[in-house]
């Protein structure tokens, strides 16, 4: 029997949204499909925005009355049944898994993203509590244990061991931790090197990473360490528009899950490095730095239009609008150029120390 | 117009005298005798129990040069005509071919009625030409006078060659033969009715419907729109009517008809067939055939008569069309006070998008567009999700409460019914969409114009970038 759980609350959503539409075709009508419209920014930097993260921008309404909309009402009800079962059974699947089981329908996997996206949207709910997770590809090290569904992960014994972001973040208990703070860095070559230089044993602290864009567990946990631990959490990424980019995506969320970002967002992260001044201040060699291409210069100057840069973060802004002026970008692993732990060593230490993050 | 041969003057005096019995109210008789005692000379008679005609009638008709330089014809026409309050019968002897007009007719005795009270005309010429080829104008011009289906009058045309009474052949037209028609019935009812009848004796060549082709009635779909020109109150308005049938010949049928492929547009003016309404090449090319999902090769001109050619129809699908224009003054009256007018491209196009539309409102599923069938074919996937959400759901209060609202049993859960049924109803959601007219569709449109574009918008440009929320 289906008790008040969460799942139980959804399948009750997923019948009342059939029924909705059962009804609609037998009174000879179109279902109308309203999917709320998110954004957690937008480029309007002269007068206050509205943007928000709880309130839907408008809507959109799928009917039958196009092709493109039969298609995604299609793809939609397809992906709704598979939930709808994964729900009833309480077993969890992929968004690939969900891809593989009607490939020639969904053409790619964007498709079934966009899709249980819709989803979650109709559904007023997180994508996890739909039993749709992803394989999971954030690493975590240092001062930290816990338990996931009876598993114990025990960090502390040997802080600098990798071990992989839980899937099932809901299922995270008994979280302790002796961390000073918590860094999160974009790349796993950064993350590794940390972990070769023994960072973890010299310095008190947590260290994530997303692997590039962060996925959800990877936030989810990170968020759930920082409600538990209260700790400072600094971000290391790469100067240049993507580091930059997933930079934002940790702080504010992406536009995709825009309607998910008030759970996934993590307004307290502080961006460590590495700034465009850096070049300066650490000596960077010109050999070391790279010309922004077109496209970057075109990334960059969409994402200085981002309202919430301008709003919340203008010392962020005024980097991003340095490296357009500059026109070069550099990687965190160009550091190296000093030492090989130099990362490490110095400049790390140093930022945290010398509070030198934004 | 200008009649501009022998033939073409036989037909225009025989409309005549169809027209002069079209609007006397009682039943009325024409009819057509053509003679032949040689080759080359047929004799013609023309008569008529219509209303009496008058002498503007013949002296205003105009001929071109050619009709006298051709020889077929010493411009004489005989005529006896009456009124129904004159007491006596007039003979004229016209010569059109006299320049001088006061010259050309002469008044030849008349007969007294002795009280009797009719009306009529006679008609009498003879022209040099091959009687065959008369015979078949005239019946041509009978078939698709038939389309009009005005039941008052009955045709007869009768051809003797020779002086030999058994040559005599006779052919009996008449409108309300087979499917009979109210004679109160509109116009555009009775051209609806004429149609058909059309379409199901082959073009009227047959006195019965073609049963090989048509073993049931419900084989043919018509449709039909009528719009009318701007005209001031004084001059009246030009109505245009315009009757499309759609028939479905029966795959078996010995019949060899000519091609699917083709529609011959069967053009009435002022209650008389004609071959071409210079608007109608434009006005046919120019409407938007893919909403009704048809596919246009080309409309052209064969020998005076509009021919559509179709692309994509089934072999046993034919479509036929008539159109017809005459002015709302002057339909009950003979002869018309003015000169024919000819409808213009935008009343054309706009009668034939009525008429399809009517056809698509009376007839599910016929004439989708090539958008809506490209919707419907996600019905079937649809459908199969949709049931697949009520059947495999573990609340089987839910899933009753949806077969109640199908309107079905709690047996039919296992089998195909619920997904049948609910493809039924998505086929026929898609269907009434496509049947709404084009301009609320437009604003519908319109309300959400930007959500494909959106659509592309989200997939592309620097969301993007973070696009890869695993």
């Amino acid at each position: 029997m289906e008790g008040n759980s969460p799942s139980s609350d959804l399948l009750r959503k997923i019948r009342e949204f059939t029924k909705s539409i059962v009804k609609d075709l037998n009174q000879g009508r179109s279902p109308l499909i309203f999917i709320n419209r998110f954004r957690n920014y937008c480029s309007n930097l002269d007068a206050n925005c509205s943007c928000s993260y709880d309130a839907s921008k408008g809507q959109e309404i799928l009917t039958l009355e196009k092709q493109c909309h039969a298609h995604r009402i299609n793809v939609l009800l397809r992906v709704l049944l598979i939930v709808q079962q994964l729900l009833q059974e309480n077993r969890h699947g992929s968004k690939r898994d969900i891809y593989y089981m009607h490939p020639s329908l969904f053409a790619e996997q964007l498709v079934v993203d966009r899709a249980i996206n819709d989803i979650c949207i109709l559904l007023q709910c997180s994508r996890h509590n739909l039993n749709v997770v992803s394989v999971g590809k954030g690493l975590v090290m240092g001062w930290l244990r816990f338990l996931e569904a009876g598993r114990k992960f025990d960090c502390i014994n040997n802080p600098n061991t990798v071990h992989h972001i839980p899937v099932l973040v809901e299922e995270v208990k008994d979280i302790v931790s002796v961390a000073n703070y918590i860094l999160v860095v974009e790349k796993e070559s950064v993350f590794q090197r940390l972990a070769n230089d023994q960072f973890c044993t010299r310095n008190r602290c947590i260290v994530i990473t997303g692997r590039g864009y962060p996925d959800i567990s990877t936030r989810r946990f990170l968020r759930l360490l920082i409600e538990k631990l209260s700790l400072p959490t600094y971000c290391l990424v790469d100067c240049d528009p993507y580091g930059f980019d997933i930079l934002t995506t940790y702080r504010f969320g992406s536009m995709q899950m825009a309607y998910d970002a008030k759970f996934l967002r993590i307004p307290v992260i502080q961006w460590l490095g590495a700034f465009p001044s850096d070049v300066e201040k650490y000596s960077l060699p010109q050999q070391c730095l790279l010309p922004m291409t077109p496209e970057d210069k075109g990334k960059t100057e969409a994402m200085l239009l981002r309202c919430y840069l301008h709003r919340e973060v203008p010392q962020w802004r005024s980097e991003l609008e340095l490296m357009l002026q500059k026109g070069v970008k550099f990687e965190i692993e160009a550091l190296s150029v000093h030492s090989l732990s130099f990362l490490s060593e110095e400049y790390i230490p140093s930022k945290i120390q010398g509070e030198l993050h934004l | 117009m200008e009649v501009s041969s022998v033939q073409k003057l036989c037909i225009e005096l025989i409309s005549a005298a169809f027209q002069r019995c079209r609007v006397a109210e009682d039943l009325c008789r024409l009819s057509v005798v053509l003679k032949s005692s040689d080759s080359s000379t047929v004799r013609i008679s023309i008569s008529d129990t219509g209303i009496g005609s008058c002498l503007e009638e013949f002296q205003d008709l105009k001929f071109s040069r050619r009709i006298f330089d051709a020889e077929k014809w010493d411009g004489l026409l005989l005529i006896r005509t009456t009124n129904i309050y004159d007491d006596k019968i007039y003979h004229y002897h016209l010569n059109l071919r006299e320049s001088k007009s006061d010259r050309r007719l002469t008044q030849l005795p008349s007969n007294p009625k002795n009280g009797a009270k009719f009306s009529g005309s006679e008609v009498y010429l003879s022209i040099y030409e091959n009687i065959a080829v008369l015979l078949a104008e005239v019946t041509h011009f009978f078939q698709k006078l038939l389309v009009l289906k005005i039941p008052n009058v009955g045709i007869e045309l009768v051809t003797e060659e020779g002086d030999t009474p058994r040559s005599q052949c006779a052919n009996v037209f008449l409108a309300n033969e087979c499917n009979p028609l109210a004679f109160s019935a509109s116009n555009v009812e009775r051209l609806k009715s004429g149609l058909q009848d059309y379409v199901l004796k082959h073009g009227n060549s047959l006195r019965r419907k073609c049963g090989s082709c048509f073993p049931s009635w419900e084989h043919l779909k018509v449709g039909s729109g009528i719009a009318c020109s701007t005209g001031s109150h004084r001059t009246g308005r030009l109505l245009m009517e315009t009757v499309i049938v759609i028939s479905e010949i029966a795959e078996t049928t010995p019949c060899l008809r000519s091609s699917s492929a083709k529609t011959e547009v069967v053009c009435l003016n002022d209650f008389s067939p004609c071959s071409i309404y210079q608007s109608s090449l434009t006005a046919l090319t120019t409407i938007d055939w893919k909403s009704y999902g048809l596919v246009l090769g080309g409309v052209v001109d064969q020998g005076g008569y509009t021919v559509l050619e179709w692309e994509n129809l089934p072999p046993n699908v034919h479509i036929d069309m008539v159109f017809h224009c005459y002015n709302e003054h002057e339909q009950i009256k003979w002869p018309p006070l003015r000169k024919k007018s000819q409808p213009g491209r935008n009343l054309i196009k706009k009668t034939v998008k009525l008429a399809l539309d009517d056809l698509k409102e009376k007839h599910a599923g016929m004439l989708l567009s090539a958008h809506a069938l490209k919707i419907c074919s996600y019905a079937p996937d649809l459908a199969r999700t949709i049931a697949g959400l009520i059947i495999s759901s573990n609340d089987s209060e839910f899933q009753g409460e949806c077969l109640s609202v199908l309107g079905l049993q709690s047996q039919d859960i296992g089998g195909k019914h619920v997904e049948a049924y609910i493809k039924e109803k998505i086929i026929s959601v898609i269907e009434m969409n496509d049947r709404k007219p084009q301009r609320s569709k437009e604003a519908t449109a319109f309300l959400f114009e930007d959500e494909c574009l959106q659509d592309e918008e989200y997939d592309s440009g620097e969301y993007m970038f973070s696009s890869l929320d695993f």
